[in-house]
């Protein structure tokens, strides 16, 4: 691949829903992959640790939430700003395929990793055709 | 300029609200310090800050390991660059795919006050954080009045 050149993808912020706390959150930007037995989807979430965010699957929606630490912008000033911080929030609607008992989630450099195996029955099968 | 604390005493909520809005602020109307940055809509973007020490530059990096992250100092500038690559992908197909992938690299002009020699970085959960002290003769000094 030759070099490409990144360009911002800018916050979009959640505004469709009714909010639940004050404040702007953003939606997480988020590639979905699917593979034979599995999903994957990866959700871009800087600033936010493993300790500060949630993943919840019920009644087939996909909720994942993270909160941003505070802490790193005490005694600051803003002199020049590009990006606002704030909480994010996003929500998928998956269908019944996914095993809600076997999601695992990691977070790595910000970034929230999860892996949805797709329940037995979901699974493709190659069916054989006999010759009669 | 104000100095807002942003304190673990504080109502987080609050605390949260009142750093939205002087961000903001910040965005509408940049304190006339002229940083040379190529512009807004570059990878990765960038805030910059300032407290009683120097600056604090930040820049959202997520999915990049830190050791792939060079930064540079060249006279009273600073570039950071490296290269975000994704995982890759293998016998499957994309739903949705709004990440990307490639190069970048950034520049900005820091005031003559600041020591770039002194300059420290740290990235964690994909925030670059780069500080960078004001030189000893420009930090604020106390000066005692002697009784006569």
């Amino acid at each position: 691949m030759t070099a490409q050149e990144l360009s911002v993808r800018n916050k979009q912020e959640v505004t469709r829903e009714e909010p639940t706390r004050p404040g702007r959150t953003y939606m997480p930007d988020v590639d979905i992959y699917e593979t034979g037995d599995r999903l994957w989807l990866w959700a871009d979430m800087p600033g936010v640790d493993e300790q500060s965010v949630q993943v919840n699957l019920v009644n087939g929606v996909l909720t994942l939430s993270g909160q941003v630490s505070l802490k790193d912008y005490e005694n600051l000033a803003p002199v020049y700003t590009e990006y606002n911080v704030g909480n994010y929030v996003r929500r998928f609607t998956l269908s019944d395929t996914i095993d809600p008992n076997r999601i695992t989630a990691r977070m790595t450099n910000g970034v929230l990793e999860l892996e949805l195996p797709k329940a037995e029955r979901a699974k493709p099968r190659k069916i054989d055709v006999a010759v009669s | 300029m104000t100095l807002f604390r942003f304190g673990s005493d504080l109502d987080p909520v609050n605390s949260l609200l009142r750093l939205q809005r002087e961000m903001e602020r910040a965005f509408e109307h940049p304190l006339g310090i002229d940083l040379g940055l190529s512009g807004r809509g570059v990878f990765p973007p960038v805030n910059v800050f300032s407290d009683r020490e120097g600056y604090v530059v930040r820049l959202e990096v997520p999915g990049i390991d830190p050791a792939h992250i060079n930064i540079e100092t060249h006279g009273r500038t600073l570039t950071v660059s490296g290269k975000r690559e994704l995982k890759p992908a293998e016998g499957g197909s994309f739903h949705r795919r709004e990440r990307n992938e490639g190069q970048f690299s950034r520049s900005i002009q820091l005031p003559q006050d600041l020591d770039l020699e002194h300059a420290d970085a740290a990235c964690k959960h994909g925030v670059l954080t780069i500080r960078v002290p004001k030189r000893e003769e420009a930090k604020p000094r106390q000066i005692t009045v002697k009784a006569a």
